[in-house]
């Protein structure tokens, strides 16, 4: 074996150029593939992160059977001492109880069906983003302040402006009236229209006072400080309530179906490209060894004729690709390395990109994140299909007659 | 469906000319009769879920049928509450905020008061005849008394979401039971009349229940206290302003 | 002119005297050049479907509005020009396609469930080639007429309110006077659209129906016009400002959807950083196989030279032997690229993910758009690189010492 890996790798030195070339060709794809790769993970990470941190989070407490159904009853109950008892197990202020219902604002003579919420001023600022998209006036303050917070198309719809009074008419958790006169102390602008013309947050407190919730709420968001650690936060903080089965903690894959679904959708049409890319790739180191088997036709014509059996031709060529593969993997996967992660430190950005950021809150640079699977996900394959690339040339001098061979220039 | 319209309506007696067996005309008999006239009665609603039960009590004044006021007088914390309806619009005070409300059409559809009954329901218009087409079913002698069993299908461009209605009145124009049937002819809810009594000089459904088929422990009765019929009630209590600060 | 044709001559031969090497060759070339035209052809098809789709959802290019309209969609806030105006002003200009609609949020409800919807009341005849809706695959039957007393709502509307082609329900809205204004309709047809959240979006009713339940004869809410191409909506923008004054908002689709305007620029960068890598990628292959071409010839070119062949000419006969390879390879893979790429356009199934699609804005099926400008990118850039690459290996060949080049044994 030892004397096949050294005519293996002289063979290959015989032609330093054409052999440099190919790997070029594949340390260049699996460079390629790696920096795609991370940055497309990367950018999933950020994606997530963006659409929860907007308003759902990571995960939410909340009763048993109100994801489905919604309804103003499906209550937690205690709320605000369950989230202030969350909050210190995980010593962490990424916790956050509200209670939500459609109700009906009004400001003189014009009125709007809306959705309202009630959150915890102090903590509503850590697991959403709307908070910080307060354009006019200020956010809530903690307490049971008759204060209310607009997006910026409600408030023109409704003709109110910072100090204006609204009234909100709705249904109490036991069916009764509810009714309240709240200022609005700010005005929010997403640039979705949707949330600017449907929403309005009150203090929870209020909210419970205004709705007859008796301390209930319907929710707590929590935000985990990576989303990779989810799984585990959510098992804590399911182990945090009682055991009754009362209470269910939904993780954002329940809650957002779409964003994981728009992801594998992402993926699926990312690797069909990259797939091309690694057949490309193949093709190349395919073409390669063919020429190199073509042109030495002649020599391997001599040495079948001198005993040498076809089989063991064939795994030369084989070992010859393997070897040269396994040199494109390896460099790729440095050069890779090295690309992502400088790339990762200073970031980059396509042009495009700052108008989104201005406009929609979302980043203006991507940080591509290597993960082990992109890391090797792409050049492994290439490795692989390089090896099968490698068979058709050998099993051609199966068929080589050395006679023939010997005779060609 | 204009369902406490035809319960209050069909509640008042129409002694006169109901025998006809014309379906259509016993219903626009008992609505004959109520055109022009007037009542204030006093009720009480139970909301009954599997797992709690809400009771109000209302005092309520209708005019024709076009027009209704309702105000909450129990528990206390609703008192005062009140809904003022004229034809299919509806406006709401609380005197907590001491302001009167129109409810847009996007909330209609919304439950009145926590009940089974919504918005729209308690709303009233004056073109129910128009909506429908009446048939006459079955007339069948229960306690001596005739019962009616019609059938209201409504027409093709009516504001109505039923497959059909069927209606069961007795001969003195009390409604009995009020049926609701999808298009594919399966009964959804039914209003049923649990007791009729004398009130007000009349012979009227005393005790109603609402509730969904699927859902049989979820109801909502109506259950009159008192009732006064053919009061001289002026035109100025059904308005906005009665509303937020009643004269009555 | 006599010594290129010579030239010309020996590099064909020379080609075809070892098929074996040049058709891997080419088979190189070509791949790449599929994979170039392919890959590029399918991500611009990514990009335009999703804008194609958001504008559909607009509709149209250029859009005009009552000024309050766009902060509250309601009836309130109408075209203060009237229909028959509008059917005079617009009955000529510059665009493919108009139409004026009523649009207002409505409540739609049914025995079992209600839901808020936005109201259409439209003229089918016009919304042909504006809606997102594809009249032939309705389920059950479009709508006829503006007079048409039917309406069409989508697949999951329906079964959300589980209803059928044939029942009725209940559309509630609201009118100037802000009384309720309500009426049942049969459905009569129901669509399917690229998500679901459109078809439960949506419901389509007669023009003219819309407008007398709403007490709005004569007027409506919304005016759209379709152009060429979304890219360039300049002249249908101008041809409609011309015959409006200030009572209405003229806005170009980008202005309505602003997210769907960033993101198409964003795409639009994206889709480029990917041409670049492609090019890169096959770069890589097209100067190893030009390269291999010239230096295992080395014994051939030593004859030669030794023969009494000009190191210039060495130089010529190589460089064309490489563009003929070129060519070659372009031109088998541009057919590739047809030939796969013309079929293909009606789609792609990738509907395994197609729930999660419908949240970045692109359907399930992807087309590959063949577009002549990146046909002709790619052709250039092969040519050029390929001339490139082939300089130095030649210049390199015609520079042995034919002693030495003869005696490589290869």
């Amino acid at each position: 074996m030892n004397i096949v890996l050294r005519l293996a790798w002289r063979n290959l030195w015989r032609q330093p150029r054409r052999t440099w070339l190919t790997m070029g060709a594949m340390v260049f794809s699996n460079l390629l593939l790696i920096f795609m790769m991370s940055f497309q993970f990367g950018m999933y990470g950020l994606m997530i992160d963006n659409t929860l941190k907007f308003f759902t989070g990571h995960m939410q407490v909340q009763a048993s059977g109100y994801k489905d159904d919604k309804k103003m009853r499906q209550t937690v109950p205690d709320i605000i001492p369950l989230a202030n008892s969350i909050r210190a197990k995980l010593a962490s202020d990424t916790v956050a109880a509200r209670a939500q219902t459609f109700a009906l604002a009004s400001s003189d003579n014009r009125s709007f069906g809306i959705a309202i919420y009630g959150v915890e001023p102090t903590f509503e600022v850590n697991v959403s983003n709307i908070p910080g998209l307060v354009s006019s006036g200020r956010y809530l303050e903690a307490g049971n302040p008759a204060e209310i917070v607009i997006g910026d198309i409600l408030a023109r719809n409704l003709r109110v402006g910072l100090g204006d009074e609204i009234t909100l008419l709705g249904t109490g958790v036991d069916g009764s009236f509810a009714a309240a006169v709240v200022d609005v102390v700010g005005i929010f602008s997403s640039g979705a229209k949707d949330i600017d013309r449907n929403i309005a947050e009150i203090s929870l407190e209020h909210f419970q006072d205004v709705f007859f919730m008796e301390g209930a709420g319907h929710l707590i968001s929590i935000v985990g400080t990576d989303l990779d650690l989810v799984e585990q936060l959510q098992a804590d903080v399911t182990s945090m309530l009682p055991d009754s089965g009362e209470f269910v903690v939904h993780d954002w894959n329940v809650l957002q179906p779409g964003v994981r679904q728009a992801i594998q959708a992402d993926m699926g049409s990312s690797f069909f490209m990259y797939f091309i890319l690694v057949v490309l790739v193949s093709f190349s180191v395919l073409n390669t060894q063919l020429m190199s088997v073509l042109e030495r036709t002649r020599e391997f014509g001599i040495v079948m004729s001198l005993g040498l059996k076809p089989g063991r031709l064939g795994r030369l060529v084989v070992l010859e690709t393997a070897i040269m593969g396994l040199l494109g993997t390896v460099l790729g996967i440095l050069a890779g390395a090295l690309l992502t992660t400088w790339v990762g430190h200073v970031g980059f950005t396509i042009p495009g990109m700052d108008e989104m950021a201005a406009q929609f809150n979302l980043p203006a640079r991507m940080y591509p994140q290597i993960t082990t699977l992109s890391l090797l996900a792409g050049p492994v394959t290439v490795f692989l299909f390089t090896l099968l690339a490698s068979i058709y040339p050998a099993v051609r001098l199966r068929w080589l007659h050395p006679v023939e061979a010997m005779r060609s220039v | 469906m204009r369902v406490l319209v035809l319960a209050l309506i069909a509640s008042l007696s129409a002694a006169a000319g109901a025998q006809e067996n014309d379906a259509e005309s016993i219903v626009r008999d008992s609505i004959n009769h109520w055109r022009g006239l007037s009542s204030k009665t006093e009720l009480t609603m139970v909301i009954h879920r599997p797992d709690w039960e809400r009771s109000m009590t209302m005092a309520g004044w209708t005019k024709g049928e076009d027009k209704s006021l309702v105000r909450v007088l129990e528990p206390r914390k609703d008192r005062g509450n009140g809904t003022l309806t004229i034809k299919k619009n509806m406006w709401s005070f609380a005197p907590k905020v001491n302001r009167v409300i129109k409810i847009p059409s996007s909330m209609m559809g919304q439950s009145w008061m926590g009940s089974d009954f919504s918005n729209k329901d308690i709303a009233r218009a004056d073109d129910i005849l128009d909506d429908y087409e009446y048939t006459l079913l079955t007339t069948d002698a229960v306690d001596g008394v005739e019962v009616y069993e019609i059938d209201a299908i409504p027409h093709e461009d009516a504001a109505v979401v039923w497959g059909k209605e069927v209606l069961t009145i007795t001969a003195e124009s009390v409604l009995i039971k009020h049926a609701f049937y999808d298009q594919d002819g399966e009964l959804v809810k039914v209003l049923e009349t649990l007791e009729v009594s004398e009130m007000g000089g009349r012979t009227i459904a005393k005790r109603q229940r609402m509730h969904e088929i699927e859902t049989p422990d979820e109801w909502t009765e109506i259950r009159v206290e008192s009732v006064e019929y053919g009061l001289e009630l002026s035109d100025s209590l059904f308005t906005q302003s009665n509303l937020q600060n009643p004269r009555d | 002119m006599h010594l290129f044709g010579v030239l010309f001559q020996l590099a064909w031969r020379n080609l075809w005297r070892n098929h074996r090497r040049t058709i891997i060759m080419l088979s190189a070339i070509s791949v790449g050049v599929w994979a170039m035209i392919f890959m590029t052809a399918l991500t611009r098809g990514m990009v335009d479907q999703m804008v194609v789709d958001g504008i559909k959802a607009l509709p149209g290019h250029v859009q005009i509005h009552n000024p309050d309209y766009l902060d509250d969609p309601s009836v309130n806030n109408r075209i203060p020009i009237s229909d028959a105006e509008l059917q005079q002003k617009f009955a000529t200009g510059n665009f493919v396609a108009w139409s004026s609609r009523v649009k207002v949020p409505a409540v739609i409800t049914s025995e079992r469930d209600s839901r808020g919807v936005t109201l259409l009341g439209i003229d089918p005849a016009a919304e042909r080639d504006l809606s997102f809706v594809k009249y032939d695959e309705v389920d059950g039957r479009f709508l006829e007429d503006a007079n048409d007393k039917g309406i069409v709502i989508g697949r999951k509307l329906a079964a959300t309110l589980e209803t059928e082609i044939g029942k009725r329900i209940v559309i509630m809205s609201q009118d100037p006077h802000n009384e309720i204004a309500d009426r049942g309709f049969r459905v009569v047809g129901l669509y399917t659209a690229s998500t679901g959240a459109v078809e439960e979006a949506f419901a389509f009713v007669g023009k003219s129906t819309a407008q007398k339940m709403l007490g709005i004869v004569g007027e409506t809410t919304e005016v759209v016009f379709l152009g060429d191409d979304y890219r360039d909506v300049e002249a249908v923008y101008e041809s409609v400002v011309a015959e409006v004054d200030g009572s209405v908002v003229v806005n170009r689709w980008y202005d309505v959807d602003t997210y769907l305007g960033t993101m198409m620029k964003v795409m639009d960068g994206f889709v480029l950083v990917w041409v670049v890598v492609i090019f890169l990628a096959l770069s890589f292959g097209l100067v190893n196989t030009l390269v291999m071409a010239v230096f295992e010839r080395v014994r051939e070119i030593g004859l030669m030279l030794a023969l009494g062949m000009k190191p210039g000419s060495i130089l010529g006969q190589i460089v064309i032997e490489s563009m003929l390879l070129l060519a070659l390879g372009l031109a088998i893979g541009n057919i590739l690229s047809w030939a796969t790429i013309i079929p293909l356009e009606s789609g792609v199934d990738i509907s395994f993910v197609g729930k999660g699609m419908e949240m970045i804005g692109a359907a399930s099926v992807l087309y590959p758009k063949l577009n002549l400008n990146d046909v002709v990118l790619a052709n250039v850039v092969v040519l050029v690189l390929g001339f490139l690459a082939s300089l130095s290996p030649a210049w390199r060949a015609s520079r042995y010492e034919p002693v030495e080049a003869l005696a490589k044994v290869g």
